[in-house]
């Protein structure tokens, strides 16, 4: 082989390879957008709106013919290069077929899914104007306006293990969430096919606990370590690790490569070019997430007491069990004013660390 | 001979061919100027030479010894003995100008005591050594980003004679720079290069500086070498061939 042919062939071969890759993402889309407007179509405008039946007729089979046609159809569309999954690709062509096609069809997409949005909702005007509805909803604000002082001592005591059961999942959670935000850190991972593959495994694990929120972590925990503070405090921990370890490790692709190119120069190891060139350049955001994270975690430890993750939710929630309105207005009331006195707290350290 | 390079090739991930077989050789104690439009490859150029982009094809040899394939602990034993020098400083900005410095002798250091930062009194002392070959010992203590810009550059080339280089690359060194702050930090590759016999490697755009410092010229043209030369033999004729037509020469002093 001449050494004129090699680069060639590799160019050549690259761009091909992209191109294709845009196609069959394009098509893949097109399926989707095409399954999806038959469907929506088929269940919402069709059974609910014209027909208006209660039960919704369900069979495998037809869904399947769908399926297949919009296999089909999409790949067709996609193929013909002036659908709107080829123009978000950039694979399309350009003309006015393509255009106006692209056009009208993203604004069916977005009609139809906001008149089933509608429908699945069941917004009613009626049911927010009906008397009885009215009348409850005068005798809970009434009461929630009256709180019930008695109690005050015992919500005090609950809220502030809300707000230690916050600030110690926040504080364990730093050290795994400092591993995994460089492990998952795409500019730092990419450099060999293991570091790579690592990075996909963990980002994928991650996002999957992250999906599942604090509500449900503090469920299951609360069967294997018992209902109480530690349930709810090791469920915040999770979540905050997963949802912490996203937003550093994003801080840590948002750095100025610059600096680490430059120190990558002086011939400085991985773990060197990570302590001068990374470090730096991310501890002021990693603290600004963390005590943000601190005022997210008593609300979000608040709402965890409701199912047994103890401090002041399991207290609103006994109180409400028993309809004592009054006492659930003094708590609601406590949990406002501790919501915002960390709020305020919480933006001015941010701010004065920026 | 210090540099030689055959045949090198660089293809990126996209598809660009941004070089298209160069062939270069580079003597010890040159003082080389790369020039060319935009896009015609200088960087690339240069960041292979160091491996801060993987050379797709060709070869690249550093005092006599094949570098192109190197990888881990051999190609950081490379890199310690070239140091660079970016067109946006590149410099540690929330650190202070001494920290910046020490960061060039890294690659010397053992890993642990570099991480608690701890530095040997000799080698701060080196470091204020460099810092006064390049005259802002009085910054030392200074957070890099409270520099103008001429100082940061001037402090980036500090952090490269840590790693005592014996090839030294410049990627546009001056171009973010005012025209008389330019000649000052180009008087300091001057310097290093023919007080410390350091061989210079720089990408520049304004051919009155080219003409002032070079030894040697070399243009690139769409990723390859159309012109290599003494900087006085560039006519109005190679100008055009280099710059295009259009083109019309922007006097700097
Ligand atoms: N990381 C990259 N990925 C893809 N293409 C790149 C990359 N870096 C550079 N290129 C392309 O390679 C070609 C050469 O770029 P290079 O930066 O080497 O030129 P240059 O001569 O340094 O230009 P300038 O004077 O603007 O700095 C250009 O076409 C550029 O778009
Ligand atoms: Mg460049």
């Amino acid at each position: 082989m001449s050494s004129h042919e090699l680069p060639h062939a590799i160019i050549g071969a690259k761009k091909e390879r992209e191109a294709r890759i845009s196609l069959t993402k394009a098509i893949l889309l097109d399926i989707f957008f095409v399954f999806y407007s038959i469907i929506v179509l088929q269940r919402a405008v069709y059974y609910k709106l014209i027909l208006d039946l209660r039960e919704m007729p369900f069979a495998w089979s037809e869904i399947g013919f769908i399926f297949i046609a919009s296999v089909i159809l999409g790949a067709l569309w996609a193929s013909s290069r002036t659908s709107l999954s080829a123009k978000l690709f950039g694979v399309a062509r350009e003309s006015k077929v393509t255009d106006l096609t692209t056009e009208l069809f993203g604004w069916f997409l977005f009609n139809i899914t906001f008149i089933s949005g509608w429908i699945i909702t069941k917004i009613s005007i009626v049911d927010i104007f009906s008397p009885d509805g009215i009348d409850g909803a005068q005798r809970i604000f009434g009461s929630l306006f009256t709180p019930e002082f008695n109690i005050f001592d015992d919500a005090l005591f609950a809220i502030i293990e809300t707000i230690y059961i916050a600030l110690i999942a926040t504080l364990i959670s730093i050290p795994p969430t400092l591993v995994l935000s460089f492990l998952t850190a795409r500019n730092l991972m990419k450099d060999s096919k293991t570091a790579f593959a690592s990075y996909y495994v963990l980002r994928v694990f991650l996002n999957f606990v992250r999906s599942i929120e604090p509500l449900i972590w503090a469920i299951i925990f609360s069967v294997w370590v018992g209902i109480g503070p530690y349930a709810g405090m090791i469920a915040l921990l999770v979540h905050t690790i997963a949802s912490n370890a996203k937003l550093y490790s994003e801080a840590i692709e948002g750095i100025e490569e610059g600096p680490i190119e430059a120190i990558a120069a002086t011939g400085a190891n991985k773990l060197q070019i990570i302590w001068y060139a990374v470090v730096p350049q991310i501890v002021l955001p990693f603290l600004s997430f963390t005590i943000y994270r601190w005022d997210i975690n008593v609300r979000m430890a608040t709402i965890i007491g409701l199912v047994g993750g103890g401090g002041i939710g399991t207290m609103l929630m006994q109180y409400q069990g028993l309809a004592l309105w009054k006492e659930v207005g003094l708590i609601v009331i406590m949990i406002a004013v501790v919501v915002w006195i960390m709020d305020y707290i919480s933006a001015k350290i941010r701010e004065s660390i920026k | 001979m210090i540099l030689n390079i055959e045949n090198l090739h660089k293809i990126y991930d996209n598809g660009t061919h941004a070089l298209q077989g160069i062939d270069l050789s580079v003597n010890e104690g040159e003082f080389l100027v790369i020039i060319g439009l935009s896009g015609s490859g200088k960087s690339t150029l240069l960041r292979c030479i160091n491996h801060l982009v993987e050379p797709t094809s060709g070869k690249i040899e550093f005092l006599g010894k094949d570098i192109t394939h190197v990888r881990g602990q051999e190609l950081r034993e490379v890199k310690k003995q070239i140091g660079m020098v970016f067109q946006q400083f590149n410099l540690i900005k929330r650190r202070s100008v001494l920290t910046n410095v020490l960061t060039g002798k890294l690659g010397y250091l053992p890993t642990w005591n570099t991480l608690i930062e701890k530095f040997s009194p000799e080698i701060i002392a080196e470091a204020m050594q460099n810092l006064e070959t390049v005259g802002i010992t009085e910054k030392a203590h200074i957070r890099a980003d409270n520099l103008s810009g001429g100082q940061q550059q001037r402090v980036a080339i500090a952090r490269s004679l840590m790693q005592k280089p014996k090839l030294l690359l410049a990627d546009e060194p001056v171009a973010s720079l005012d025209p008389a702050t330019s000649n000052s930090v180009m008087q300091y590759f001057e310097k290093v290069n023919k007080e410390f016999g350091t061989t210079v490697i720089c990408n520049l755009h304004f051919l009155s500086l080219v003409r002032r410092y070079a030894t040697r010229v070399v243009a690139l043209k769409a990723g390859s070498i159309i012109y290599e030369g003494l900087p006085s033999d560039i006519d109005d004729n190679w100008f055009r061939t280099i710059y295009g037509e259009e083109a019309e020469e922007v006097e700097i002093r």
